[in-house]
């Protein structure tokens, strides 16, 4: 009976949407907003693992993309080794952080665990910015041009968007294998009730700590993607604290906690963020801002459970009505 | 449901239509797309430096024979390319590096800008140079600090703006100036703050004093937030170096002044490099215990009736504020930028970017103190230096070079004294 559910079409017309999109908008602007969405969603998702899932709201997981972008392109100007090859590094140094983080941070719950991850972020932003090894204020580059394809410095944005949407898909394909399983019910008693989800056995410190594990080490690989992108990478735009919030923010307009809620959430949000920088940046009035906020207000005050639940319910109403007739 | 996922659909396709169409401009405009903070941290810098661009494109495009050498003022329009009129595209890269890279690669495949200028901070200008680059399209920056931004063996990116050396070997300049007129100049320290900006401009002074022989008695870097800096400055008087250059940002340039006061150490010379020292807040603070420090600056509004004063008017007429010296940068660098596209007579990329490498600007086609604009084979203009101004009474007044000042040099400086 399960042929073919409207949710599964949805995915699956989704899915051949964004492997064909490179091949209908071929422009290099429309890709770059292609790649730039689904760096977001990438980001998001990792987020969610720990923040939708777990319920554990991490305003500084720009910690862990900061480490993941500043890993390659250190290797690269130091030993010039292909940025590629520090991504693996960026990833061990992200979990060990995250350990050492989650050790202290878990035991404080609600705006204490969010408050406790902005001060490590900030800090990590700080003191990079004054550590000459890193680059200090200035910031790491990547090649200007390629040595080779395994320096992934492409011309074109195409490569970039396959290698990316190759990791959203198996970060997705990850997340949904999680959901089902005890971890899933596990993450999802943590976040209903604590206290309730240790008295029938959750061993809750330890599984907040995988969840942040998985999630830095997604957050990691998504800020090397971003570093080996643009090839430039200083302590604002990978430890700033709107790197966090950005992720946040996606995950909750589409709906955290939820498999598609943040690719859904940057499906929204990063086009609205270039459409209104294209029509009203260049004026430079700040209606950008305005504009881009107030959609988030509107999303907010009518979809608090994000757009995804909209979805859902539209479904909901054409089923009842398909069983009706 | 077929409904339901082609309105889904549709709105995906609509959400993607929305950045295309924009109206072309008229045929034979020459775009130039320019990258600028106009929001977040620096819009005041970038919302300035848009004005300045926009009153340069404005002496461009139409006939100001009031402003005598300025390339292009004259006319109508670029005279090579028939008159063509100049077309500015503003972009908003918000401070945020990723963004100026997608807005370069924008400018340049949607809005089909024939050349591009940019981008205020250093960051920003890095990514987008970068993209610039690949596609092969002269890119200027206008106005940002980092070293390197010019010389990583890019053939498509030119500066006009100088950098720290430029300014360094200025004060060399002033000190041999200086000493030829008898003052007594043996010794010199640098006092900087220590993140990027203070070191990277002490280097770059202590290397053209070792290059010029002056001895550095002593540097001392702070840092920046420090509320006490009696010992720094004990350090100094212990020293009596005959000039003292401050690299400092503004609460602490204030504090500096302050302390040598309170601790009664006043060096011959103080020189501020421009920061701090050019803080609206600074003068108000300090004018009556800092009278005679030395500051520097490439843009000077000139006597009344010069082409500088008259620049400054249009800029006032548009904005109610005087032009300030990186949004003068900004406009100087724009200048160039447009003679070279009317050297080109096309606007063909490549015949605009031998153009740039053939610039040669004498003084006298400048409005600012520059030697003139000439780019070495990274980019870098190598003509490009500063005027040094000194406070007397509650403004800074032009004193060096000598041909350009305003008003008579006082050394040593007044510092507190009636």
């Amino acid at each position: 009976m399960k042929r073919l559910s409207p949710t599964r079409l949805g995915i699956a017309v989704f899915a051949v949407g964004l492997l064909l999109y490179p091949l209908v908008f071929t422009n290099p602007f429309y890709l770059d907003i292609g790649v730039t969405f689904l760096l977001a969603a990438i980001s998001a998702s990792a987020w969610n693992i720990v923040g939708g899932y777990a319920g554990q709201i991490s305003v500084g997981h720009s910690m862990f993309f900061g480490l993941g972008a500043y890993a390659p392109l250190l290797f690269y100007q130091l030993l010039g080794w292909p940025p590629m090859a520090g991504i693996p590094i960026g990833i061990a140094a992200s979990v060990v952080l995250a350990i050492i983080i989650g050790m202290p941070t878990f035991r404080l719950t609600g705006h204490y665990f969010s408050m406790a991850t902005i001060a490590v972020a900030e800090l990590i932003r700080i003191f990079t910015g004054t550590w000459d090894f890193v680059g200090a204020a200035i910031g790491l580059q990547g090649p200007a041009t390629a040595r080779g394809w395994w320096d992934l410095t492409f011309r074109g944005e195409t490569p970039y968007y396959y290698i990316f949407l190759g990791v959203l898909a198996a970060l997705l394909f990850i997340t949904h294998t999680i959901e089902r399983r005890r971890f899933g019910y596990y993450l999802r008693a943590i976040k209903a009730r604590e206290r309730a989800a240790r008295s029938l056995g959750v061993p809750v410190l330890q599984i907040k700590m995988q969840a942040l594990m998985l999630s830095a080490i997604f957050t990691s690989l998504a800020g090397s993607l971003y570093a080996i992108k643009t090839g430039f990478i200083d302590p604002e735009s990978g430890f700033g604290i709107l790197v966090s919030v950005q992720m946040v923010i996606i995950a909750a307009l589409g709906g955290a906690g939820t498999l598609f809620g943040p690719v859904f959430g940057a499906l929204i949000l990063i086009p609205l963020q270039s459409a209104t920088n294209t029509w009203f940046g260049g004026g430079g009035s700040g209606l950008t801002y305005i504009l881009y906020g107030g959609i988030i207000v509107l999303i907010a005050r009518f979809e608090p459970g994000g757009l995804f639940e909209l979805w859902h319910r539209v479904i909901a109403k054409y089923r009842s009505r398909r069983d009706a007739a | 449901m077929d409904r339901s996922w082609m309105k889904s659909a549709a709105a995906v396709a609509a959400c993607l239509l929305l950045f295309g169409a924009r109206p072309a401009g008229a045929a034979d405009a020459v775009k130039i797309g320019i990258i600028w903070p106009l929001t977040g941290n620096a819009a005041a810098a970038g919302q300035a430096s848009k004005a300045a661009a926009e009153v340069a494109a404005d002496i461009v495009n139409n006939a100001h024979p009031e402003l005598g050498d300025l390339p292009l003022a004259k006319t109508a329009g670029l005279p090579n390319l028939g008159g063509a009129k100049l077309e500015l595209v503003f972009a908003d890269h918000q401070g945020n590096p990723s963004l100026a890279q997608q807005l370069a690669t924008r400018l340049i495949t949607q809005d089909k800008v024939n050349v591009l200028m940019g981008a205020y901070q250093s960051s920003c200008s890095f990514t987008a140079t970068a993209v610039a680059e690949r596609y092969g399209v002269p890119f200027m920056v206008g106005e940002s600090a980092a070293l390197n931004i010019t010389g990583r063996g890019f053939k498509w990116v030119f500066r006009g703006t100088p950098i720290a050396s430029d300014y360094a070997r200025t004060y060399m300049r002033f000190f041999a100036d200086m000493k030829q007129q008898g003052k007594k100049i043996d010794s010199i320290a640098i006092v900087n703050e220590n993140t990027d900006y203070g070191t990277s401009v002490a280097d770059a002074i202590a290397e053209e004093a070792k290059k010029a022989n002056i001895p550095v008695a002593i540097r001392i870097p702070y840092s920046a937030s420090s509320t006490d800096v009696s010992a720094q400055v004990l350090q100094l008087k212990e020293k009596r170096p005959d000039v003292v250059i401050f690299i400092s940002y503004t609460a602490d340039s204030i504090l500096y002044m302050k302390t040598l006061k309170n601790l009664d150490y006043k060096p011959p010379m103080i020189i501020g490099d421009d920061t701090g020292f050019s803080d609206p807040s600074f003068i108000p603070a300090v004018a009556d215990i800092a009278q005679g420090v030395m500051n520097r600056s490439a843009w000077a509004i000139g006597k009344p009736g010069s082409v500088t004063y008259k620049i400054n008017e249009m800029y006032k007429a548009k904005t109610g504020r005087d032009l300030d010296d990186t949004s003068a940068r900004n406009m100087q660098s724009f200048f160039a930028l447009a003679d070279a596209i009317n050297r080109a007579g096309s606007t063909d990329p490549e015949k605009i970017r031998v153009a740039l490498t053939e610039t040669d600007l004498k003084p006298e086609q400048l409005m600012m103190g520059y030697q003139g604009v000439k780019f070495d084979h990274t980019g870098q203009n190598i003509l490009a230096s500063t005027y040094l101004i000194q406070l007397h009474g509650k403004a800074y007044d032009l004193v060096w070079p000598e041909k350009a000042a305003t008003a008579q040099l006082q050394w040593p400086m007044a510092g507190w004294a009636k």
